[in-house]
Parts: C-alpha cells; sequence; structure tokens
C-alpha cells in the first residue's frame, strides 16, 4: 500500500492543495500528517479545516501544541533569538486567529501516531521539539527508531526532507556486578531501520519555496522524497495582507530559514 | 583516586560509615563526588547537609550535584522546572511530601539550588540520573542503545551515575552502524561509524538501606573500578 507523509503545513493554504492533488497523481491510499497545521502562515483555520474533512490522522506538532498550551516552552525551540522573536509574532498572531474549534481540535492531537512497522512523530518520540537533523549521531538517531519500536520513523520540523538509513547496528556488552561473580557478556544486533523526515508543506527550507512530503510503499518500502511546486507568490501576498511579518513571506520565497542552527538540537525542553 | 557516592538519602550513620571508609583506604582519594539524594523526606537530612558543608579538617570537600530528591525539594519550594511536585506525589503520597517538606528548610533548599547537574571531569560524566534528567534510570537491564544515547548526547566515555542505587558496571564495547543519507539534491554513500569503548556505571547508595552502604572508588587514570560495600550500626563488624 502507497501511504503519503506530509509535515509543517503552517497555514499554507495554497501549498496544501497543490500537494493533495499530487498525493492523488501517485495514487496514495491513505495520508498521515505529522503536525504543525498552524503557525507562520496565513490560513490555520483554513488548513485545519481541511484536513479534518479528508479525516487525515495527524500528530500533534511543537507549534500546534504551543497554541493550544501558551508559549510555555522556553527559547531551545528557537534556533536562535532572532527565530524566538520572529515566531512569537506569529505565534501571537496565531493564537488571536484561531477558532475555538480549531484550537480544541489541536489540543487533542496525539503526541505518535503507529500503524504496524511504521511510527510517526513530529519532532522525535522524546519530544515535539527535538529535531532529528540528518548528521545526529547515528547511534543516538538508531535509538530514536529503537524508541519509537518501529522499523520506520516518520517525522518532521526540520523542514528539509531526508531519508537516513540505519543498517547492520552491532554493539557487545559486558555487564559486571559485584553480587554475581561472572561478567555477562550480551551481543545486540538492531535490523535495518530508516528515520524519515518528510520535509515542509507550507515553510520549506531546502532552499527552494516548492512544497516537500514523501510517498512511501509499505510493501517494497520505497521512499520518494516529493518536492511539489505551487503559487507560493499567492502565499507571500495573503501572509503581507494579513498582517504577519513580512519577513515570512521573504523567506518562503527563497525557501530558507538563514543560516540558523540549533546550538543543542537534542535539547528537550522541560518547563 | 575519586571517590563517587550518591543517595545518602539523610542517613547520617550511613554518610559517616562512608567517610570513615574512605579514610581507610591505602590509596590516597583525592576527589570526592556526591552523584545527589543527599537529602530525602527523613528528619536527618538537615543534619546530613550540615556536615557535607562543613567537613572536619583533613577531610575533602565534596563536590556535589543534584538528584532527584532535591529536585523534589525545589518543586516543593516553587523554585524547580517543574511547577508542582507531581513525580513525588505520584510515588510517594502527599504523605511523604509533607514529611520532605518538614524536613528540609528553606534555607537549605535555597543552597540546593545553587549546585551543579553535574560533572564533565576528563571524559567522565558525573550525574545523578543521566545527560536526559535527574530521573532517568539507568540499570543493566536498561537497553544498551539507550545507554550508548546518553554517553554520545555529551561526548562522554564513562557516565557515572546514582539514580537506580544500583552498583554496576556495564561496558559498551565495539559498537559499529552503517548510515547513509538521502536528501532531494544528494546522496551521501554509506559509512560505517563505530565508537570507542564506553561505559556506563552504576555508583550505588549510600542510605537507603539500613545498615549497608555501596560506593565506588575509580582510578582516573588506570580506569579501574572498585565497588565498595559498607556495613555499619547493627550489622557493624561484618565490613567488607
Ligand atoms: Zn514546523
Amino acid at each position: 500500500m502507497k501511504i503519503a507523509v506530509m509535515s509543517c503545513i503552517h497555514g499554507n493554504y495554497e501549498a496544501l492543495n497543490e500537494v493533495l492533488i499530487d498525493i492523488d497523481r501517485h495514487s496514495a491510499e491513505k495520508i498521515y500528517c505529522v503536525g504543525d497545521l498552524v503557525g507562520y502562515g496565513p490560513y490555520p483555520n483554513e488548513v485545519v479545516k481541511l484536513i479534518r474533512s479528508l479525516d487525515i490522522p495527524t500528530a500533534q506538532g511543537c507549534w500546534d501544541e504551543d497554541i493550544v498550551e501558551g508559549l510555555n516552552a522556553c527559547e531551545c525551540s528557537y534556533p536562535s533569538l532572532l527565530a524566538e522573536k520572529r515566531g512569537k509574532l506569529a505565534h501571537e498572531w496565531t493564537n488571536k486567529e484561531v477558532h475555538p474549534e480549531v484550537r480544541q481540535y489541536l489540543a487533542q492531537l496525539p503526541h505518535t501516531l503507529k500503524e504496524n512497522n511504521l511510527c510517526f512523530v513530529h519532532g522525535s518520540p522524546n519530544s515535539n521539539h527535538e529535531y532529528l537533523l540528518p548528521e545526529m549521531d547515528a547511534f543516538a538517531a538508531l535509538e530514536r527508531v529503537l524508541a519509537s519500536n518501529a522499523d520506520v520513523l516518520f517525522c518532521g520540523h526540520t523542514h528539509i526532507p531526508y531519508v537516513r538509513t540505519l543498517d547492520s547496528a552491532q554493539l557487545q556488552v559486558k555487564v559486571h556486578q559485584p553480587q554475581n561473580k561472572e561478567e555477562r557478556s550480551i551481543s545486540f544486533n538492531a535490523p535495518l531501520k530508516r528515520i524519515i523526515n518528510v520535509g515542509s508543506v507550507g515553510e520549506p527550507r531546502h532552499g527552494r519555496p516548492n512544497a516537500t512530503y514523501v510517498v512511501y510503499d509499505t510493501e517494497t518500502e520505497e521512499v520518494i522524497l516529493r518536492e511539489v511546486e505551487y503559487d507560493y507568490k499567492k502565499t507571500c501576498q495573503a501572509i503581507i495582507d494579513r498582517g504577519l511579518p513580512p519577513i515570512f513571506a521573504w523567506r518562503l520565497a527563497r525557501g530558507l530559514e538563514f543560516a540558523e542552527k540549533a546550538d543543542d538540537p537534542t535539547h528537550v525542553c522541560e518547563r | 583516586m575519586w571517590a563517587i557516592l550518591s543517595g545518602i538519602e539523610g542517613n547520617l550513620a550511613a554518610y559517616e560509615a562512608v567517610l570513615a571508609d574512605i579514610k581507610r583506604q591505602r590509596v590516597t582519594v583525592e576527589e570526592l563526588y556526591i552523584l545527589g539524594d543527599l537529602v530525602a523526606a527523613k528528619p536527618e537530612s538537615e543534619k546530613v547537609i550540615k556536615r557535607i558543608q562543613n567537613p572536619l579538617s583533613g577531610e575533602l570537600q565534596p563536590q556535589v550535584c543534584v538528584g532527584w530528591w532535591e529536585e523534589q525539594c525545589f518543586a516543593l519550594h516553587g523554585l524547580g522546572s517543574l511547577a508542582e511536585p507531581t513525580e513525588l506525589i505520584a510515588r510517594y503520597g502527599k504523605q511523604t511530601a509533607k514529611l520532605l517538606w518538614d524536613s528540609v528548610s528553606r534555607e537549605t533548599v535555597q543552597w540546593l539550588r545553587g549546585l551543579h547537574f553535574g560533572f564533565f571531569e576528563l571524559d567522565c560524566l558525573l550525574i545523578h540520573g543521566s545527560s536526559v534528567s535527574v530521573s532517568d534510570e539507568l540499570t543493566p537491564q536498561t537497553p544498551p542503545w539507550q545507554m550508548l544515547d546518553r554517553l554520545q548526547r555529551v561526548q562522554a566515555n564513562s557516565l557515572f551515575c546514582g539514580r537506580s542505587g544500583q552498583v554496576f558496571e556495564c561496558q559498551l564495547q565495539s559498537a559499529s552502524i552503517a548510515t547513509s543519507v538521502v536528501t532531494l539534491d544528494n546522496k551521501q554513500p554509506v559509512q560505517t561509524v563505530t565508537t570507542l569503548q564506553k561505559r556506563v556505571v552504576g555508583v550505588g547508595n549510600v542510605g537507603r538501606e539500613a545498615g549497608k552502604a555501596t560506593y565506588t572508588l575509580y582510578n582516573p587514570k588506570s580506569a579501574r573500578l572498585d565497588f565498595k560495600t559498607v556495613f555499619y550500626g547493627c550489622q557493624k563488624g561484618f565490613g567488607s
């Protein structure tokens, strides 16, 4: 069965529409979404309405959570101070804009979706604020997939799609406890695991303005990273017309989030 | 040589017994680390703190970091990252929360607030729980990938922890993994990644079990470990 997985729509209705058409073309039977329906973009209510009308199983993103719980995450959610300031503006705008039933819907979204050997999260199994970057330590990356109890871990949050293969993992463990005279030696092997980051429909950061998402075939295990053109200028105009910070239109048109990197992407906010 | 202990849990007699045992060692102990849980919901907690703050002449000044019980004190006093001591109440109930409140003064809590979260010395992380949190409990049963992750997060080769109270050493050897990344614009070839030998050490617990304390001696030059058990009080005379 072919499935489509998407993330980080961020109130970009135009992009979502075009991605849905592209999903149809690929005859994916089921669509999953790993969150961030709102934030940055001009149409949070409309995006949520469309996702709900199509009954798309959705995991909660960090933006969805923050709109519900208030911005109580610490500055660690943002890669830099500048990003934080901009993020706060977008948060205030979205917070004013969303309808009560949209807020309610976002509140009840689960942290994790599970389907057989597939797991769907926004950030990581630990937190929807954790970034699983492609250059993350391979053992740490493997630990995240193992923690999800799946073979394939779908995530978003970084807005740049990738497929990471983690194979032939081996580890030898020697356990010594004073109450047991003998040392125990155990070998651990992990079969092939994958992390599939599905990119971002509405706020891409791979260097082009196009929407990205992923088609996955559960039988052949083939992954297709999709890049879909849409009329991003329309969204840019709406960002400005609706009174969001113009910087969001600027970066949407370029598919960039400047050169900002989180200091410690694995940092999990405990606040 | 380093002496590493954890979990005094307001048991002054146990702490005294361990200090005496450290003095008895033939090798000199140059550093004394206490990996949290100095206090617990025990009336003697204040006395333990006073003893740690004021070592006798000739004794080492202990290097102390916060543990789970300290974190609960912060929550009780509204000073921590947690708004409510939910974990404390869920585990031990309201009665214990009240007892902890009565056992540790506000002034002491302020002092505890100034403690480190852990220590990074040479290639060793010394911490109560793990690099993830003070509640993270590593035991010999913890999946080894998880242990490796806790080490990799801070790029340590050894992690000394006290949360479980158990005494153990888990050596993680010859870890390897083949990894590759495909992006929209790039296909990176498969790389095999390996790690150096690493280990997680449970340093034991001083005060939880009456009459029996455990702690760890570590020689950072030779990387040798020596697990110590001290019997005291009612069972005096059984020393190991
Ligand atoms: Zn996002």
